[in-house]
């Protein structure tokens, strides 16, 4: 399976890295996010009543970066390659082996997304604890590769997927850890990745219940993952 | 759906028009498509206000080895959905499909990544046909001589022209020399010569037994064809 799957893969990430945009967002989004987004994170935190820290908040953005993008282009691979994906399932594929290739362009891209934000955020701050913080992000990017495919699994038009994807990732960003005084949403799905990111960017270790926590919520994301471009590329009913 | 490499050979298609009796007299060739009271329906909108629409309502046609077979229809007669629930990427709702499990399809809207040229498609097709480098490369060198494109193999679909998609759509279709051919409005795009090009290379395939059935809203080369089906109200009307 894997001797088919994998230069599939490789040239579904080759199909991604070429698109010019995604190049500049690759590198611009984690700046963006780190420098700015930082910012206006912490003012919102005070705002609202929250104890987000400024060194706190440049950490998570952090896994902001890599969750929004990562999620973003996971949305576009369902999406605007559905029908050719289906046709190479029913060439002789597989559905099972062109949503492997695609899980594994997936990750390929959230891995590359993922150590520009660690980069960006090391530059920017320093990092106390750099491998608890490399995990947590590229969790946050794996989590949001789960969202972004399961939204294009069921949602054709790009400018709908991506109003949802904006909206999860607000609802997400808004109610982390530290935002408000009350804790708008008592789960949120990078929670943990979260408090931890917030811990290692503070030099701090974190309780094993987090790293469980982050481990189950992004196994689950990539199971959810799979099974989404499996739909997207299997026979349909309609 | 049935797969396997071959059918079970199929019962004689009663005498009625002249092309049935022209059939009749020849020599009893191996079916490779057997489609019988297909039945689909789409389903649109949400409850309470969610309505059904019938497209196929038991369309039945065969395919026998080395023949070239059209079939047309209406806008919206259901002629490609009946192919793309024969090719696999649509579910039926009744009826039944005999089709050998290598079979070519070269889809209406080319379906193809922008990103990536002509070559890697080839190479992912292959791939998913199971032909290893020597013989990809063989059918690969072969149509890109018979279409003429072989300049623009190492280009992104983006870059291509909407003639030399359907090129290296149809190409894609036809790599693996599968016993049944699925064309579906296979030339729109064509110049006049690439035009004659396709029917030449249809005819050749045609006469080395493969099965080929083309779908179009308007067929010009019926004098091509050994039989047409005709769909209408999703059924099969004229044959």
């Amino acid at each position: 399976m894997l001797s088919a799957a994998l230069p599939t893969a490789a040239a579904f990430t080759r199909e991604h890295l070429r698109a010019p945009l995604t190049l500049v967002l690759l590198i611009w989004i984690p700046v963006f996010f780190v420098l700015i987004f930082a910012t206006v994170l912490g003012d919102f935190a005070t705002a609202l009543g929250g104890t987000l820290a400024s060194q706190s908040a440049t950490a998570i953005s952090a896994g902001w970066a890599a969750a929004f993008l990562s999620g973003t282009l996971a949305f576009f691979q369902v999406s605007s390659s559905r029908g050719a994906d289906r046709r190479l399932s029913v060439a002789g594929l597989g559905p099972w082996r062109v949503a492997t290739a695609r899980i594994a362009a997936a990750c390929a891209i959230g891995i590359a997304v993922s150590a520009f934000a660690f980069v960006t955020l090391w530059l920017r701050s320093g990092i106390g604890h750099p491998l608890h913080a490399a995990v947590a992000i590229l969790s946050f990017a794996v989590i949001y590769i789960g969202l972004g495919a399961l939204i294009g699994a069921f949602v054709k038009g790009a400018l709908e997927g991506s109003l949802l994807i904006i909206l999860l990732f607000s609802l997400d960003a808004f109610s982390s850890p530290e935002m408000t005084s009350s804790g708008a949403l008592a789960w949120t799905p990078t929670r943990d990745a979260a408090n931890l990111l917030i811990a290692a960017g503070g030099g701090q270790g974190s309780p094993s219940a987090d790293w469980l926590g982050m481990a189950a919520v992004a196994l689950g994301a990539l199971a959810v993952a799979l099974a989404a471009f499996w739909r997207a590329a299997r026979t349909r009913a309609e | 759906m049935s797969g396997g490499e071959g059918i079970a050979g199929g019962e004689g298609i009663a005498a009625g028009s002249l092309a049935e009796r022209e059939l009749a007299r020849q020599p009893a060739r191996p079916p490779v498509l057997r489609v019988d009271g297909l039945e689909k329906s789409f389903h649109r909108g949400i409850w309470p206000v969610r309505r059904a629409t019938a497209v196929l309502k038991g369309a039945s046609l065969e395919v026998r080895a080395g023949e070239l077979i059209g079939l047309v229809g209406e806008n919206g007669s259901g002629k490609s959905t009946l192919m793309q629930i024969v090719v696999g990427l649509l579910k039926r709702d009744g009826g039944e499909v005999e089709r050998p499990a290598r079979l070519g399809y070269c889809p209406q809207v080319p379906m193809l990544w922008d990103k990536l040229t002509a070559d890697e498609h080839f190479e992912l097709f292959a791939r998913a046909y199971g032909l290893d480098e020597k013989a990809r490369e063989r059918a690969v060198a072969g149509l890109l001589a018979e279409l003429q494109f072989a300049k623009y193999r190492g280009y992104r679909v983006e870059e291509l022209s909407g003639g030399t998609r359907q090129k290296l759509n149809l190409a894609l279709s036809l790599m693996h020399e599968p016993r049944l051919l699925l064309l579906d409005e296979p030339y729109a795009g064509f110049d006049w010569e690439t035009y004659l090009r396709f029917w030449e290379m249809s005819e050749r395939r045609r006469d080395s037994g493969m099965g080929i059935l083309i779908v179009s809203h308007l067929l010009a080369e019926r004098e091509r064809l050994d039989r047409m089906y005709e769909l209408c109200e999703g059924r099969i009307c004229a044959c």
